[in-house]
């Protein structure tokens, strides 16, 4: 094989080679696609500007460019997914080394050769060759996993419900680009077959592909170059012009969205403050929505992230996030064009961006595409869509199915935040219609009247400690903690057995705590999720008002829920505390050592991870920790777990309400089941019921049970015998 | 169509019900007040006959200052006005007498139907409806599951043992209606809003022109004894066996067949 040197200093290569003549004309045409793309742009951004109320998204830049950085450049959020992350970095990395790569050769040819610089000689030209064909290859390769992907593995998440949501504009983009990717490699090789210099082995694919060109004479060639030229030209061109008018159009709308993404604690929910004048609550029409809101729609990319651990379509409800999503963009789409024609006549006079009537000739051309458009639609132009929002274009079962789980917002490569327009509109049902389901209705009763779902008698709620000797904070307001019970652990009997054990060892490890007794109230979180802001705010200002009466600083929650509320929605009361979840509280005892594990738990242990702990509080590893601390404890995890963990089905105020086919509980315990395991620990009392009914449902209530942690810890410190199973026929002892 | 829904306040079901030590009522420390639940019945049927004949619903309640909650709270559910009767002269009211305040109360209103709860869930009399609808010389019909109002009929339904009894009457009438009617509305946040704003009247005893002077009196409050502990039925370990026990205990022992 003949001898190529590294570099002898003269390698590079003609720009417009074969194609000299063509430069004019190329940028006529660059012209004119930029145009087009121009004006969807303008287009779209009136869309964006005509709804919705407004909401600031862009302060504290410099963080938000960081997020920017990290979601939108490395892809972060997308890669947690291997398969899709792969295949959509291999596209986007791929071009953005090409768009450099021709920013480079542009630089060159209109800016420093000019002057006599060509930089893009020698060495350089051939790592610049080598370096484009490979991230040439590598969109190759990410396109042909993208066309697999969508048309012949279809993964159930490019569908709903097996009925497959690709559409011809989903065909057409991964065309253009596989389009835009073929025709070069072919100039190219075209050109290294007619020109054939020795070092274009560096240009390694196009010089494998121009070998298919043996035997083809020059001219022929040649010919054949000038056409692929001008056919890949047309269809970068055509790329870039329909890119507004696409779903092309996420490369603007996802990063802007990334940017713009919630920076607030996750799950918080901005409060109401003015009940006493508002006729309507919550959102019942589309424009009720902030602007960034319905702009979360605009940026899905319909890629089903969501949908695929979403409890709610998992287990065949109506609910799926990414269709709702995609509902309320359709919406959306319906009701703008009329929306943006309202501003432009209440525009007066006319601001940037609206450009309204100082841009006559712009929107003439407005005017006439509209009308044009119109009758290709067979819609006039502005006509306002007569659906509902909340009833019609979201159906009600979809809005009440979701459990508030946080599976969707944690997974979503679009920091699309599905719950919170969930919440809004469930508000508007609950407050402003006060129309929605009858089990609910007496929950919210319960909790109006007795401060607590099941509306057992409030002078009730401290009985649980009445023979544990816990001091209430009346009794003795100086301790170190406040542990608030919570409902489940106040009056249902299984969530009474963790707060007694957890209270016991809080006990053991000469903790100072107290509780509030008939004096706590109701956290709130299931009114709040389930629409129902002014009973949570009720409740929310009962309790801040009892703890900051008591001078409360430290406060232990053994409920999720009630951890998340106390810890993130207080502070808009004014309640101000550092709450910590019993979890954390006991991974601290354990490693300081002031309680001691001595017993060994035998059996397989999964941890079922609260959507209100993991994805709400980021608290994944302390429950593992305390578990790992427990001789003995064998413990292994479900397929779903962390932060793509399956929720048990309670949250959102779903606790409360009837459920219609498959249940999620049970969905959760067979995921159990199928990992052998003997105990599902749970850190939080609504997961604890429901594994214990799911366990019951699938029938394996004999040789399985779901216990909280603190119930292990207690077991596990081995300070109690354990009571014998009572004989109530026995013989009366002597 | 104008209806009249007589409305009283009673604490809640769950609450602690505590005797004073000298048995002269109940202590109401601690207490939640709450309307009674089969006047909330009441309240719900005649908002569904205002939504569909039209007409005002009037809410009339007789208790002290704190029942004007209970008012606002038929309110917030869509009733137009209120009556409040509040004269600490009638704290200790009986039927009879609650009934007279309800009844002068209710004769300065138009109405076409009145409905009561079948009775409250505190003292349990169950007469104040019908001593009512006596007073204001018009029919009764009491304790019923459906009502159909027709022009100038009511046609209502009443469960009795085994069968229920179709009745039909003319109106004006009283109708006391129990559980099975409707399901009560939950208040939305603009009603709730709305209801602060709706006009009550407050009245006493003078202005009603009638006696405060209870016909029956309530010598004293003597909680019930504690409830002995339950039995767990071991004899036998077969069903028929067990039955065979607790038809035995329950005839022998508390002696109820």
């Amino acid at each position: 094989m003949e001898h190529i040197p590294f570099s002898v200093g003269n390698e590079g290569r003609q720009v417009f080679w074969n194609t000299e003549h063509f430069e004019l004309w190329l940028f006529l045409f660059t012209f004119v696609a930029l145009g087009i793309f121009a004006y969807g742009i303008y287009r779209r951004w009136q869309m964006w500007a005509a709804m919705g109320k407004p909401e600031i998204r862009w302060d504290d830049t410099k963080e938000r460019l960081k997020l920017l950085w990290r979601d939108g450049f490395l892809q972060v959020k997308t890669f947690k997914d291997p398969y899709p992350g792969i295949m959509h970095g291999l596209i986007f990395f791929g071009f953005v080394v090409l768009i450099f790569g021709a920013a480079f050769d542009a630089t060159e040819f209109h800016i420093t050769e000019p002057f006599g610089v060509a930089f893009l000689r020698g060495w350089f030209y051939l790592i610049f060759s080598f370096t484009m064909d490979l991230f040439g290859l590598a969109v190759l390769i990410g396109v042909l996993m993208a066309l697999h992907r969508r048309y012949i593995s279809r993964p159930d998440r490019l569908s709903y419900r097996g009925e497959s949501d690709s559409t011809a504009d989903d065909a057409i983009a991964l065309l253009l680009l596989l389009g835009i990717i073929v025709t070069g490699f072919v100039i190219e090789s075209l050109r290294i077959h007619v020109t054939r210099p020795s070092w274009e082995v560096w240009s390694f694919a196009g010089y494998a592909l121009s070998k298919a060109f043996a035997g083809v004479p020059a001219e022929t060639a040649k010919a054949m170059h000038a056409w692929t030229w001008w056919i890949h030209t047309f269809i970068v061109l055509g790329f870039i012009a329909y890119i507004p008018y696409s779903r092309l159009l996420h490369m603007i709308t996802v990063p802007a969205n990334h940017f713009m993404q919630n920076r607030k604690p996750v799950g918080t929910i901005e409060p109401i403050r003015d009940f006493e004048n508002a006729e309507s609550f919550g959102v019942g029409q589309l424009e009720e929505f902030t602007w960034k809101q319905i702009f979360d729609a605009d940026a899905c990319t319909k890629c089903g992230r969501c949908q695929d651990g979403c409890p709610a379509y998992l287990t065949g409800k109506p609910l799926s996030p990414k269709k709702l999503t995609q509902d309320l963009k359709t919406y959306w789409l319906e009701k703008a064009p009329a929306a943006v024609m309202a501003k432009k006549l209440a525009d007066e006079p006319a601001r940037w961006p609206y450009l309204g009537k100082k841009w006559p000739i712009l929107n003439t051309v407005d005017f006439i595409l509209d009308f044009l458009l119109a009758k290709t639609k067979g819609v006039p132009a502005g006509a306002p869509a007569e659906k509902a929002l909340v009833g019609e274009a979201i159906e009600l079962h979809e809005l009440w199915a979701c459990t508030n789980c946080m599976y969707c917002m944690e997974n979503c490569s679009a920091s699309i935040e599905h719950v919170p327009k969930i919440i809004a509109m469930r508000q508007y049902k609950v407050l402003t219609e006060a129309d929605f389901a009858p089990e609910l209705q007496l929950t919210y009763r319960n909790m109006e009247n007795n401060s607590n779902p099941w509306g057992v008698g409030s002078h009730l709620r401290g009985d649980w400690a009445k023979d544990l000797g816990i001091k209430t904070l009346a009794e003795d307001p100086n301790v170190e903690y406040l542990f608030y019970v919570g409902c489940s652990g106040s009056f249902d009997d299984r969530g009474k057995k963790v707060s007694v054990a957890f209270a016991k060892i809080l006990k053991e490890a000469g903790v100072s705590f107290g509780i509030l007794g008939a004096e706590e109230s109701c956290c709130g979180d299931s009114a709040m999720r389930g629409g129902n802001e002014y009973l949570y705010q009720t409740l929310a200002q009962a309790n801040i008002e009892v703890m900051n009466g008591y001078g409360v600083k430290k406060i232990i929650t053994t409920c999720p829920h009630g951890y998340n509320a106390l810890k993130k929605d207080y502070p808009h009361f004014g309640g101000n505390y550092e709450v910590y979840h019993h979890t954390e509280i006991l991974a601290d005892l354990i490693a300081k050592g002031r309680i001691k594990l001595k017993k060994s738990m035998e059996g397989v242990f999964t941890y079922h991870d609260s959507c209100f702990l993991g994805r709400y509080n980021n608290i994944y590893t302390q429950p593992r920790t305390v578990l790992g601390a427990v001789p003995g404890m064998k413990l292994v995890e479900m397929e779903r777990n962390l932060a793509k963990s399956f929720c048990c089905g309670a949250g959102g105020a779903r606790m409360w309400m009837e459920e219609e086919g498959q249940r999620i509980n049970n969905t959760r315990a067979a995921q159990a089941i199928e990992v052998k395991a003997d105990v599902i620990a749970v850190g939080c009392p609504f997961c604890l019921t429901m594994m214990s009914d799911g366990i019951k449902d699938n029938k394996k209530d004999e040789e399985m049970k779901s216990l909280d942690i603190a119930e292990i810890v207690w077991k596990s410190m081995d300070l109690e015998e354990e009571p014998e199973p009572v004989d109530v026929c026995a013989a009366p002892a002597e | 169509m104008n209806i009249v829904a007589c409305v009283k306040q009673v604490p809640d079901t769950e609450a602690q019900i505590k005797v004073k030590p000298d048995g002269s009522g109940i202590d109401e420390g601690g207490i939640k007040w709450v309307m009674n639940p089969y006047d909330e019945f009441g309240v719900e049927e005649a908002l569904k006959m205002k939504e569909k004949f039209g007409g005002d619903v009037t809410i009339v309640c007789l208790g002290p200052a704190r029942a004007m909650e209970t008012i606002r709270t038929a309110l917030a559910m869509g009733a137009d006005k209120g009556i409040h009767i509040n004269d600490p002269a009638l704290e200790n009211a009986d039927a009879y007498t609650t009934a007279s305040a309800l009844a002068a109360a209710i004769k300065g209103v138009p109405y076409d139907v009145i409905l009561c709860g079948q009775r409250a869930i505190d003292d349990d009399s169950g007469q104040v409806g019908s001593v009512l609808a006596e007073l204001l010389g018009i029919p009764q019909v009491t304790v019923v599951t459906k009502v159909d109002v027709d022009g100038q009929k009511v046609k209502v339904v009443r469960p009795i043992e085994g069968a229920q009894l179709v009745i039909e009457s003319s109106l004006p009438a009283v109708v006391t209606v129990t559980k099975g009617l409707n399901e009560p509305r939950y208040a939305s946040l603009p009603g709730i809003m709305k209801a602060k704003k709706k006009p009550v009247d407050v009245k006493d005893a003078a202005a009603l022109g009638i006696s405060a002077d209870a016909k029956a009196k309530v010598g004293k409050f003597i909680p019930p004894p504690a409830r002995p502990p339950g039995k767990i039925i071991c004899a036998d370990d077969t069903p028929e066996g067990k039955a065979a026990e607790v038809a035995k205990l329950l005839r022998e022992e508390a002696k109820v067949i």
